[in-house]
């Protein structure tokens, strides 16, 4: 549906290079990066706001010349970019005169984002959580194709975000559009996605479906970006490479004798955090720091102090090889 | 140190306005009356303040679109463009008029505008010029800062949705920076209102307020000509004060 091939651009510190990739009708694509690591403008040189070079096909047809007003991409900033000399209402129509009026798909996008009550308000007295629903329907509502979200959650009240993140992900289907989601969240990203990409320095270094993705990250870059932990060297497991391997701080057992584990190590304690429903341990097994964390009451039954010699145990199956 | 502060503003405060406040206080009331009488005086304040108006229109159309490409884009000899655009705030305005006359009365531009029968010695159109070269930075500059404080976000998204570059100015660009603009368009008039080197060399007459002020003390003393000022000085403080309060009260 959407395709780019080989975009590249450098436009003052950033530099997108050479990047590719293709998104599918339906669905819905997050691409993960760190904060300047060159999303934004990608998702704007998609929309047509700089000049690039490379291609961009949607629909098959060559777009990359087109103007943004002839792409039809709805585009959905950080801060939302609400017209402030307009109020709600005509915020979310600005799109009627060029695409023409449609009371219904404008109710019952009103109705479906919760805004029907604020449609006469003013722009400025809205929360953060009412103005990104309204550039969202606002997007929507110009039929747009394809939805290019950059950062979206990230000025929303943590109490509204989990019901924001439904919204979004039932987008694709309820209004027919695929959506191209920029974060430098992997939570977001993992409950969002379709499919996945790493963006690492401007550049695309790993895309695909978000489970195969997150089972197998190409470089220990990718894993420690996509919220990997206790990532260490494979000759820790006996293996003779320069490869790595991560265990899941969840499926680490923490015992004060050795278990019947694949692996099992001893360690010393050295930090306990309680957390409200569970307690993290970090233990230096080698000068290898593992990190783990355990139920509240399975950590309180084994009482363990600071300092103490414990085992930690884990299975070969659990392991993701980098 | 506030103390200190509060005295000091005091000072410039009292220099700013006593020499107001004793203009109006020194004029006979039947000397207003008799002044507003006058059509002459009514007359040249009504031009000055038609003409200046229509040098802010002028600019308007012309100092918009470059205020915006200033604000905008960036381009070679951006910073010499804003420094030029600053020269007639610097110059003394006789010299101002001076290199007007230059140019609009002969020469190519002279010749041009000559064969179209516009003149520009002793006409409106003269005045007009005059005005707009001292008072144009007021609304180019202030127009400048206002288009700047509009976050280009804001057109990316007006074209996604839809509508072209032009439109785009038109509906986000111009609505969000109208404050700026007004408060210009009112400093930019303002300005020309009280301008008089410029005016004086291009066109004594018809006279406009400053000059008649002037040409009245000249020959027929103080008498004559406070009443002028002071009526000149109240018309145009309650249209600043008027157009002030309508720009604020609507703004969103």
């Amino acid at each position: 549906m959407l395709e780019i091939k080989n975009l590249f651009l450098k436009k003052g510190d950033f530099t997108l290079k050479n990047i590719s990739f293709s998104i599918e009708p339906n669905k819905y694509f997050v691409l993960l990066g760190q904060t300047g690591s060159g999303k934004t403008l990608l998702l704007e040189s998609i929309a047509g706001f700089h000049k690039i070079d490379g291609k961009i096909f949607f629909e098959e047809k060559d777009i990359t010349s087109l103007p943004p007003e002839r792409r039809n991409f709805g585009f959905v900033y950080q801060d939302f970019a609400l017209f402030p000399n307009l109020n709600v209402e005509k915020n979310i129509k600005y799109s009627e005169k060029f695409k023409g009026k449609n009371e219904t798909l404008f109710e019952d996008l009103t109705k479906f984002l919760n805004i029907e009550h604020i449609l006469k308000r003013k722009i400025k007295h809205l929360s953060g959580g009412e103005k990104q629903r309204i550039a969202l329907a606002r997007a929507i509502y110009s039929r747009a194709k394809i939805l290019l979200l950059d950062e979206p959650l990230s000025a929303i009240d943590p109490t509204m975000r989990n019901e924001i993140m439904k919204n979004l992900k039932e987008l694709p289907k309820r209004y027919n559009l695929s959506i191209l989601h920029v974060t430098h969240n992997f939570r977001e990203a993992s409950y969002l996605g379709d499919f996945l990409g790493i963006m690492l320095n401007g550049n695309l270094i790993q895309t695909g479906e978000i489970k195969n993705v997150l089972k197998n990250p190409i470089s220990i870059e990718v894993a420690k970006f996509l919220g990997f932990k206790n990532l260490f060297n494979v000759s820790l497991i006996g293996f003779n490479s320069t490869k790595y391997f991560s265990i899941d701080p969840n499926d680490i057992k923490i015992s004060l004798k050795k278990e019947k584990y694949d692996y099992c190590f001893e360690g010393i304690v050295e930090e306990i955090m309680g957390i409200t429903d569970h307690y993290k341990v970090f233990v230096n097994v080698n000068e290898n720091q593992f990190f783990i964390k355990v139920i509240k009451n399975d950590f309180e039954k084994l009482n363990i102090q600071k300092k103490q010699k414990v085992y930690i145990c884990f299975n070969k199956k659990d392991i993701i090889f980098i | 140190m506030k103390k200190i502060f509060i005295a000091l503003s005091f000072v410039i405060v009292a220099f700013l306005i006593i020499p107001l406040i004793k203009l109006l206080l020194s004029i006979h009331f039947i000397s207003y009356i008799s002044t507003i009488k006058d059509k002459e005086v009514i007359g040249s304040i009504v031009l000055t303040m038609k003409v200046s108006l229509f040098a802010v229109i002028f600019v308007l159309f012309t100092g918009l679109p470059l205020a915006y490409l200033i604000a905008r884009y960036e381009f070679k000899g951006k910073s010499l463009l804003e420094s030029i655009i600053d020269i007639p705030i610097m110059v003394p305005h006789t010299a101002a008029g001076i290199a007007l006359l230059i140019t609009f009365n002969n020469g190519f531009i002279g010749n041009f505008f000559s064969k179209l029968n516009i003149s520009f010695i002793d006409t409106t159109q003269g005045i007009m010029i005059a005005m707009m070269f001292i008072s144009a930075p007021y609304l180019i500059n202030s127009a400048k800062e206002g288009f700047k404080n509009i976050d280009p976000k804001l057109e990316n998204i007006s074209r996604s949705l839809g509508a072209n570059s032009f439109y785009t100015f038109l509906r986000i660009v111009l609505p969000n920076a109208k404050k700026d603009i007004i408060n210009g368009m009112l400093m930019m008039w303002a300005r020309g209102l009280g301008e008089f080197g410029a005016v004086v060399i291009l066109a004594y007459h018809p006279m406009v307020a400053p000059v008649l002020i002037y040409d009245r003390f000249v020959n027929f003393g103080l008498n004559y000509s406070a009443p002028v000022a002071a009526i000149m000085i109240i018309v145009s403080v309650i249209i600043f004060i008027f157009v002030r309060f309508l720009n604020n009260k609507f703004q969103n």
